[in-house]
């Protein structure tokens, strides 16, 4: 499917100005822009990543005597939510459109992924086929959605969502089993079963954060990246973020915008299929709840905003705020609050109050901001993105 | 083919839960017609409602209560359910000045989705910090035993009805009646005037020189007590869990007001009565598909009537 989204905005390329690419800049951002560094970039924060999560956290935690380190699963369920993330940034933060209603296609991917596994439990076609249906069901649902905007648009993308949730919950149950969901789902493993997704990638006990899950995991989320900056940096790209800024200056540049916004959001239900396929696959279980319910539209919106809406992988921060502080600081217990327990989402949405409140280009603009501040204030533009990059590699 | 009998419970136990609907849509409705501002923590205003009658009453009524170890074991007339009538949209009121002045007014300017987004975090605090402090448990439903002295905790014979139990026959008798007063004093006072002419063009007021922002405070927390009423009136008949914010509020509430057509109290009222029509009339025939088709209901609603039954189409697009 990303070859699809590519070829799409190729062809838009030659019906518009070629030389709209960039923002033009100084030579550092124009290398920021191109595909290939980009990738790399994120490849080497990808490969040092669990080491820095769940190995030198874990370090320091023994130090100071809190078990900050977390799990060994923790890489990659925030790669997979970064994956979803992405993609539901390219309609929220670029184009504008906030949905409610993403669940439905995390969780529609979810469980065909998991049905499917078990005629074949081949995690590839899992993935292929969660993410079609995904497709699929994004089609009609952004179809009627997009007609209406603002509020409107939040509401019936909710609305779809619930509707998909109760389905799912009472009439569909002889498909998805009700309220029971699916437990121990089995994918075979990369290579016909000769990598269980359980087993190390290194032979060194040390990183035993480095699984075959995470490796594949890692790999879709290059793909992720490297299809999201094409689409960004892309004359497609820039109508979107034209429909974000003004949707009616689009329209009267004869642009047809309906089309334009369906996309968007086909695009991100994309993302949101690849990822909900993969959280089957490596959570092993989906229920209702976890899939289909508006909270867990909701958590993207959280994850995406707390990350920050301006940059193409800002919004992979928040997923790694969101999902480090469910799984972890959720677990420690404070020598005078106690444990932490259950306040974990209270906290959450307090740090996503003032997030939206002061920081309205979240943690990553928030760092860009300040990074261009230490860097001598009123620096050029392209200087001051810079260390911005620099700043989140090293916090990846 | 339905009895004479099913069909007007239906009718009952559909205008019971449209009004319910109706309380909570008016509140949306009024604060986002006049502002233009979405309050996605409208739910958890409805949340702090059941969970403050609830600790009213139970403290006023109960023999474990805190009037009963003062030593007072009854005030009159099972007065626990009517402190909480007065008590509830009391601190609504109060809840909805503070969310007005310090939530909403800094986000007047500010994109609609970043007014999502900050009431949405709102509720998310409020859901939180109920499950934190009284325990994310379920509550049973606090329905009075009597009230004035009346017996409202057996069900009683009507015409073409049956048994009915009164004390939701008597629900129907009050949350009509607070959204009879709503109704007049939107429509029929100065107040509401303002209210009105703000929804249309909130500058030209300012212009005229009438103080805008003292009816912005007021509406707000006119919304908010109605919605902490409602949660008290839902309380009563259903369980009380820190997700009815959400499940039994909010959601409904929005799709009240898209029904029914943004900023319009009529159409509140209206769109409540439609969707507890029909939430009555499948979960009494078809329960599992209740809720499905609810929301397909307002989908189609939006695709082929954006502008609701009574709206105008322009608020909040």
């Amino acid at each position: 499917m990303s070859d699809e989204v590519a070829t799409d905005g190729g062809a838009v390329v030659e019906s518009e100005e070629p030389a709209s690419g960039g923002s033009g800049g100084s030579a550092l951002s124009r290398l920021r822009e191109r595909d290939d560094f980009v990738v790399v970039a994120s490849a080497a924060a990808l490969v040092v990543f669990p080491f820095l999560l769940v190995d030198v956290l874990g370090a320091v935690g023994d130090v100071i005597g809190l078990s900050i380190g977390g799990y060994t699963g923790l890489p990659s369920l925030v790669l997979i939510y970064g994956i979803i993330v992405i993609g539901f940034n390219l309609l929220l933060g670029y184009t504008g459109l906030l949905s409610f209603g993403h669940a439905a296609f995390f969780g529609s991917a979810a469980y065909s992924a998991a049905l499917f596994s078990q005629i074949v439990p081949s995690p590839l076609l899992m993935v292929v086929v969660g993410t079609l249906v995904a497709t699929l069901l994004a089609w009609p649902i952004g179809f009627v959605s997009i007609r209406r905007s603002g509020v409107y648009f939040a509401v019936l993308t909710l609305t779809f969502g619930q509707a998909l949730y109760f389905y799912a919950l009472g009439p569909g149950s002889w498909l998805t089993n009700g309220d029971n969901g699916f437990s121990n789902i089995e994918a075979d493993g990369l290579f016909l079963g000769a990598l269980p997704f359980d087993a190390q990638l290194t032979p060194l006990p040390i990183l035993d954060s480095y699984t075959v899950m995470y490796g594949f995991a890692a790999i879709a989320m290059l793909v992720a990246i490297w299809v999201g900056n094409r689409i960004i940096n892309s004359p497609y790209g820039l109508i979107f973020e034209a429909l974000g800024e003004n949707e009616e200056r689009v329209e009267f540049v004869g642009l047809n915008v309906f089309r334009y916004k369906l996309m968007a959001f086909v695009i991100s239900a994309i993302f949101a299929g690849v990822g909900g396929a993969l959280f089957v696959i490596h959570e092993q279980y989906i229920h209702p709840t976890t899939g289909l319910y508006w909270i867990q539209s909701g958590d993207f919106v959280i994850m995406t905003v707390l990350g920050g809406t301006g940059s193409l992988v800002g919004p992979v921060f928040g997923a790694l705020v969101f999902e480090y502080v469910a799984n972890v600081v959720s677990g420690v217990s404070l020598p005078a609050i106690g444990s932490i327990g259950s306040l974990w989402r209270f906290v959450l949405g307090a740090v996503f109050v003032t997030i939206v409140w002061v920081f309205p280009r979240g943690i990553y603009g928030a760092f860009a901001d300040l990074a261009a501040l230490v860097n001598g204030g009123g620096g050029e533009g392209g200087d001051s993105t810079d260390p911005a990059a620099t700043d989140g590699g090293e916090r990846e | 083919m339905l009895l004479q009998s099913e069909i007007a419970s239906i009718l009952l136990n559909g205008l019971q839960q449209g009004a319910i609907y109706a309380l909570l849509g008016i509140g949306l409705t009024i604060i986002l017609g006049t502002m233009e501002f979405l309050n996605l923590a409208h739910g958890a205003l409805y949340l702090v409602g059941a969970y403050v009658g609830l600790i009213v009453f139970q403290e006023t009524t109960l023999s474990n209560g805190f009037l009963y170890s003062a030593g007072i074991t009854s005030i009159g007339f099972e007065g626990g359910f009517l402190a909480a009538i007065v008590l509830v949209p009391i601190v609504g009121f109060g809840l909805g000045l503070l969310m007005e002045r310090f939530v909403a007014e800094p986000f007047y300017d500010r994109p609609e989705t970043d007014q999502l987004l900050v009431t949405f975090g709102l509720a998310l605090i409020v859901e939180e910090t109920v499950k934190n402090v009284i325990g994310g448990n379920t509550f049973q439903s606090i329905a009075p035993s009597t009230l004035f002295g009346v017996n409202v905790s057996q069900p009683i014979q009507l015409p073409f009805v049956g048994l009915f139990p009164s004390w939701r026959l008597l629900i129907i008798v009050i949350t009509f009646l607070v959204i009879g007063v709503t109704y007049l004093a939107i429509e029929r006072t100065d107040f509401g005037l303002v209210v009105q002419a703000g929804t249309r063009d909130s500058e030209m007021v300012r212009l005229l020189g009438i103080k805008i922002n003292r009816s912005y405070s007021l509406v707000f927390a006119l919304g908010a007590a109605l919605a902490a009423f409602a949660g008290l009136i839902g309380a009563s008949i259903q369980t009380v869990s820190p997700q009815i914010g959400t499940d039994q509020a909010l959601i409904p509430a929005f799709l009240t007001i898209v029904v029914g057509g943004a900023g319009s109290v009529r159409g509140a009222i209206a769109g409540g009565m439609v969707l507890g029509l029909i939430i009555s009339a499948m979960t009494q025939t078809y329960s599992q598909w209740a809720q499905i088709v609810l929301y397909l209901f307002v989908a189609l609603m939006l695709v082929f009537r954006p502008e609701g039954l009574f709206g105008t189409g322009e608020v909040g697009e």
